[in-house]
């Protein structure tokens, strides 16, 4: 089936701390709670996905590093237990999820026709990243909609910033003719902190927020900077100040998610819809949306009612 | 001295995963030296440290007792997945927490199910000592420790090794050159991939092999910097901090190719 479209894009971090606040069954450690703001805004963007009713949610994850091409997770059914090997006392996330491995298979190929180093992984055992089963828990929890996982191919860290990052633009365009080539609806969620100055020791209470703040104030003010641009649909001002950001203040949307999210777009010149903000060990997060089907730029709101009931057949199978 | 071997070998999975490819024989026909040298230096336990092992907060000490499983490398998936079966020698993982931690360096053990073991770490580990003989201390590389902070912690762990009286080695995970081939290759055909990487990196083991400190101390900074090493070379300052700082000599069992990255298995004279 072709005509697939993206319905959405979402700027969503993974701080495992958001898990760990929540206290989900999956997540073994327990917390008092903590990062409620960052945790309200991601219910209000869930509740935003729940209404776009996507076939497929693709996330491109900064802590699945690649170094030969561009990887896409290409086993349908993946499981285990993922611990973060940095806070490993915050979450240890017991994982369930299926993958959409024919529009995988697709942005694959795609990607490779665009002259980018592209594979599938094929490993049953793979270890999937913390970072993709963070954002994914925090935007969806129920699990019950496949994905498509891709790694960061460490180009931007390797080359230059701006070669890495037309990498990634030509990842997301690839992506995109993936999608609409696939009949796929499709939403998009870049994995991506914003300023990553961070405290270099936790506190004894993880989600103690007494101790919670900006790790730096000049990483701060351009974060809101950033965030004010994307609220005003400055898209192309981000992009031409995106390098110094990422110099400046750290940002972690070097590691390519947020591009390839833009690029596989088209980079629409729409206010993004802040969700909520908030800081996690100093770092800057932001929950944000780019929802194109009010926009204009998409088709209906709601998906043709079979796709639905695919979905609950989905989850019951889930189950 | 409590050191009694000392070893710097390459993580790399391509090397236990397809020991027979011909550019990566060296590397592994190394290993099998290393590892005859490291039993009969017949250790208590073994201080290793691999750049794989990545933290940010804190230094981090594995102190699980027992770790099991089979991983599959994140960039290396399509060629299987590596079975471990490791032993931490628990006490002394933790008296290495505290007495870092009283020399002023943050500090806190680990020890958690399942909790995700590198890729260098477990090639080490299944390359040199393949029965498991030896217990080890595995200590984490903080991304913001620099090479003085690293060789403290070695240092450390070696003194706190000796005041429980045990005899140790000290193994150091990681590359040399760190300039790779970004696309596929094939794999018999494996070289270091810039010509000048490689001069680097034998004019380095020259001076390792000849004990030239004080050469060392002055290039290895450029090395670090023009050869895109491996972390900065940081195991190599945990080897220095564990065996005195100075280099009395090495032998190179084996050097060659990781996917363009430059790999050897280096053993230091004590």
């Amino acid at each position: 089936m072709a005509n697939g479209e993206i319905v959405a894009g979402f700027l969503a971090p993974h701080p495992p701390h958001l898990v760990y606040g929540e206290n989900p069954p999956q997540n073994e450690p327990k917390s008092e709670g903590g990062w409620e703001p960052l945790r309200w805004a991601y219910e209000r963007a869930r509740k935003s996905l729940d209404e776009l009713q996507p076939d497929v949610l693709l996330v491109h994850s900064p802590h699945w590093i690649t170094q030969v091409g561009h990887h896409f997770l290409g086993v349908r059914h993946l499981s285990g237990k993922s611990v973060d090997p940095i806070f490993p006392n915050l979450f240890r996330y017991t994982f369930e999820l299926e993958v959409d491995v024919e529009l995988a298979e697709a942005c694959c190929e795609k990607a490779a026709q665009r002259g980018l180093t592209a594979m599938m992984m094929r490993n049953p055992k793979f270890r999937v990243d913390y970072g993709t089963i963070t954002t994914l828990h925090m935007i969806r929890p129920q699990w019950d909609i496949p994905i498509v996982g891709i790694s960061a191919n460490n180009s931007p860290y390797y080359l230059t910033t701006e070669e890495g990052l037309d990498e990634m633009d030509t990842l997301g365009k690839a992506t995109r003719e993936a999608i609409e080539e696939t009949g796929r609806r499709a939403v998009l969620l870049a994995s991506n902190t914003l300023c990553h100055w961070h405290f270099h020791e936790e506190p004894d209470t993880p989600e103690d927020m007494s101790r919670e703040h900006p790790q730096s104030y000049d990483g701060y003010k351009w974060d809101m900077r950033m965030i004010e641009l994307l609220r005003q649909g400055k898209t192309a001002e981000v992009f031409r100040l995106l390098p110094q950001f990422i110099d400046e203040a750290f940002a972690e949307v070097k590691s390519g998610a947020f591009t390839w999210m833009f690029a596989a777009m088209g980079y629409p010149e729409l206010p993004g819809e802040l969700h909520g903000y908030g800081t996690v060990i100093g770092t800057g997060n932001a929950v944000m949306e780019w929802n194109l089907v009010k926009a204009g730029l998409a088709g209906a709101a709601a998906a043709p009612p079979s796709a639905a009931g695919d979905r609950a057949a989905y989850a019951g199978a889930m189950r | 001295m409590t050191a009694v071997s000392a070893f710097l070998v390459p993580g790399s999975p391509l090397h236990l995963l397809r020991p027979d490819n011909p550019p990566w024989r060296p590397i592994v026909a190394g290993f099998e030296r290393a590892a005859r040298a490291l039993a009969m230096s017949r250790p208590d336990a073994v201080l290793l440290y691999s750049t794989q092992w990545i933290a940010v907060l804190d230094a981090l000490w594995q102190a699980r007792p027992r770790l099991t499983g089979a991983h599959v490398d994140e960039n290396w998936h399509d060629y299987g997945d590596m079975a471990f079966d490791i032993r931490v020698d628990t006490d002394l993982a933790e008296a290495c927490v505290n007495a870092v931690k009283a020399a002023g360096i943050s500090s806190k053990s680990v020890d958690y199910d399942q909790f995700p073991i590198d890729s260098g770490t477990i090639v080490a580990t299944r390359l040199l000592d393949p029965d498991g003989r030896f217990p080890l201390v595995m200590a984490a590389n903080n991304l913001y420790h620099d090479a003085a902070t690293t060789m403290r912690m070695a240092e450390i762990a070696t003194a706190t090794a000796r005041a429980q009286n045990k005899k140790v080695a000290v193994v150091g995970v990681g590359g040399l050159s760190g300039t790779v081939f970004r696309e596929p290759i094939a794999i018999e055909e494996d070289r270091i991939a810039a010509e000048e990487d490689d001069t680097w990196n034998r004019r380095i083991l020259r001076l390792l092999e000849k004990g030239e400190t004080g050469r060392l101390d002055a290039e290895v900074e450029n090395y670090a910097r023009e050869a895109r090493v491996d972390m900065g070379f940081k195991h190599f300052a945990w080897i220095r901090g564990a065996i005195g700082g100075r280099i009395f000599g090495a032998r190179v069992h084996g050097y060659g190719p990781a996917h363009g990255a430059g790999a050897a298995v280096i053993e230091f004279r004590l």
